[in-house]
């Protein structure tokens, strides 16, 4: 009974991690229809300002956090005016834009080596200690960390869902020339989502740089998974990606729990192979078809 | 209030429109009919800055429109109901309408304008709440007329109302922008099928491979038998 609690908090925890990082994917690819590969770059730039923020400049631990996610949010816009709206438009804009994030990942993660050194840092967590429930060792960085992310996908759902903006970007992922013929700014639109994204990645960055350590190294790892989980969840749909985050956490958490952590890898990418047999947009997928 | 002058566009290096010009008085129903491929879409795409011309100019209110971007001409008010209705297929019957008064002037009109669009399509009204995509023809091509009259309009340029829809629903479709004319706006309309103009259309154009070959009223255009013959097949 205690390896069910152990693996339910196990998949509550990751499912919000791989959530936070995959949202903005999620968004960027619905609307753009590009793969931001600078992704796992703004998640280190959210984590090692942050750090900045608390051990160079002395900050107390709320600002510096934010100072993060900030940081973060304006690296994603940046890229996206200084890259992206050159290239909008272009018959090969995909594997443009696909390149053209790979060297902003490479300049980003080259400057936090530079600025911060190769050694391996580490964030404080915002509370110390733990707890058991049922058996279950229960972090309070870990309970932040889901409530944190719980929190903010509520938050982007009614923004997505009530606001002007947010349908906003919802009918430019849909039906990009309709969008335009109501007068919807598309390039405006792109700023926004790819500010969104980068303040989520670096939210995540921040939340997890005390779990895992921070190097320059760091933002790749969360950006596969987050790519895989949004393939999973289906590209474009924000709510078949909390979905898909979840369904992949509590696997990949059971496998671990019940085989062996070297079997969760093997076994959760097993599981996905056979869902895109049956399902090849994935879980929610805006489908090919609907794509062209 | 529209004037368009020797318009030139195209899409990829080949040239559709050559040289065409037309115009649309306040408060006028003008249609333009062409077979399908002679660039009745490319001149709508054209003028709302879906495309941008390669010569020629686009006036609307005095103010040259051609150039600008979709979004600054829907600004001046010019609404392209488009082809194929394009609605944002996952998104709801209301939701699609909000996003018709996406512009911040159109914003703090949406409650009464929607309900005119309801007094307009009752089986909007009925819908609210069902996803776009789960839409019959018809209901879609009501949502994509709603949907322009949520915007702050000086008129209304619409792409083909009657494409693939049954007859007696091609009727309602022209009634019902009929009625929209009646209420002063102005209405650029084009389509391929000359059954339902009589009624609408203050002056017609006859579009051939991308250029204007005969204006007129309903009369002129209609008492042409071999003209007609060319349109109606």
């Amino acid at each position: 009974m205690e390896k069910l609690f152990q693996a339910i908090y196990g998949g509550i925890l990751y499912g919000s991690i791989y959530g936070l990082m995959a949202i903005g994917l999620t968004l960027i690819w619905g609307s753009l229809r590009m793969l931001n590969l600078a992704h796992g770059s703004m998640y280190l730039v959210g984590g090692y300002v942050a750090w900045a923020a608390l051990n160079q400049w002395a900050l107390p631990a709320l600002p510096s956090f934010a100072l993060g996610v900030i940081a973060a949010a304006l690296m994603g816009l940046i890229i996206q005016v200084l890259l992206i709206n050159r290239i909008l438009g272009r018959s090969e804009f995909f594997n443009a834009a696909m390149i053209a994030t790979v060297g902003a990942a490479i300049v980003i993660d080259s400057a936090m080596l530079l600025i911060f050194g190769p050694r391996v840092k580490q964030m404080p967590p915002v509370f110390q200690g733990q707890f058991k429930f049922a058996g279950v060792v229960i972090t309070y960085q870990g309970l932040l960390i889901v409530v944190v992310a719980l929190i903010s996908f509520a938050l982007l759902w009614l923004f997505l869902s009530r606001s002007r903006h947010g349908l906003s970007i919802q009918a430019v992922s849909q039906q990009m020339d309709a969008a335009r013929l109501m007068g919807i700014p598309t390039v405006t639109t792109f700023m926004i989502v790819m500010t969104i994204s980068g303040a989520l990645a670096g939210l995540a960055g921040v939340l997890l740089s005390s779990v895992f350590y921070l190097s320059p190294t760091a933002g790749f790892n969360p950006m596969v998974k987050a790519l895989v989980v949004t393939i999973f969840g289906g590209l474009g749909s924000v709510k078949g990606t909390i979905w898909a985050a979840y369904v992949i956490g509590l696997v990949e958490a059971f496998l671990q729990v019940y085989f062996g952590a070297g079997a969760a890898l093997p076994g959760l990418f097993l599981f996905m192979i056979v869902m895109l047999v049956i399902r090849p947009s994935g879980l929610f997928g805006l489908g090919e078809a609907q794509r062209l | 209030m529209l004037r368009v002058t020797d318009l030139q566009a195209g899409y990829g290096g080949s040239e559709v429109l050559h040289s065409l010009s037309l115009e649309v008085g306040e408060g006028e129903a003008v249609v333009v009919l062409g077979p399908n491929g002679h660039g009745k879409t490319t001149l709508l795409r054209a003028i709302s800055g879906l495309i941008r011309p390669t010569a020629g100019t686009v006036e609307f209110d005095g103010q040259v429109i051609s150039g600008m971007r979709a979004s600054e001409i829907v600004a001046a008010g010019v609404i392209h109901i488009p082809q194929g209705d394009l609605p944002f297929p996952e998104l709801t019957v209301m939701e699609n309408l909000l996003m018709g008064a996406y512009r911040p002037e159109a914003w703090q009109e949406r409650k009464r304008k929607m309900e005119l669009v309801f007094e307009l399509f009752p089986v909007l009204g009925e819908r609210t709440s069902q996803l776009a995509r789960s839409l019959s023809g018809g209901e879609r091509r009501m949502l994509a007329l709603g949907r322009g009259l949520m915007a702050k309009a000086k008129i209304l340029m619409i792409d083909e109302p009657s494409l693939g829809l049954a007859p007696f629903l091609i009727e309602n479709v022209y009634h019902a922008i009929q009625e929209i004319n009646k209420n002063g706006m102005a209405i650029l309309l084009v389509d391929e099928n000359a059954d339902h103009i009589e009624d609408l259309a203050d002056r017609v154009y006859l579009l051939e491979s991308g250029a204007v070959v005969k204006e007129g009223t309903v009369e002129d255009v209609f008492s042409d038998e071999a003209l007609l013959a060319a349109y109606l097949g």
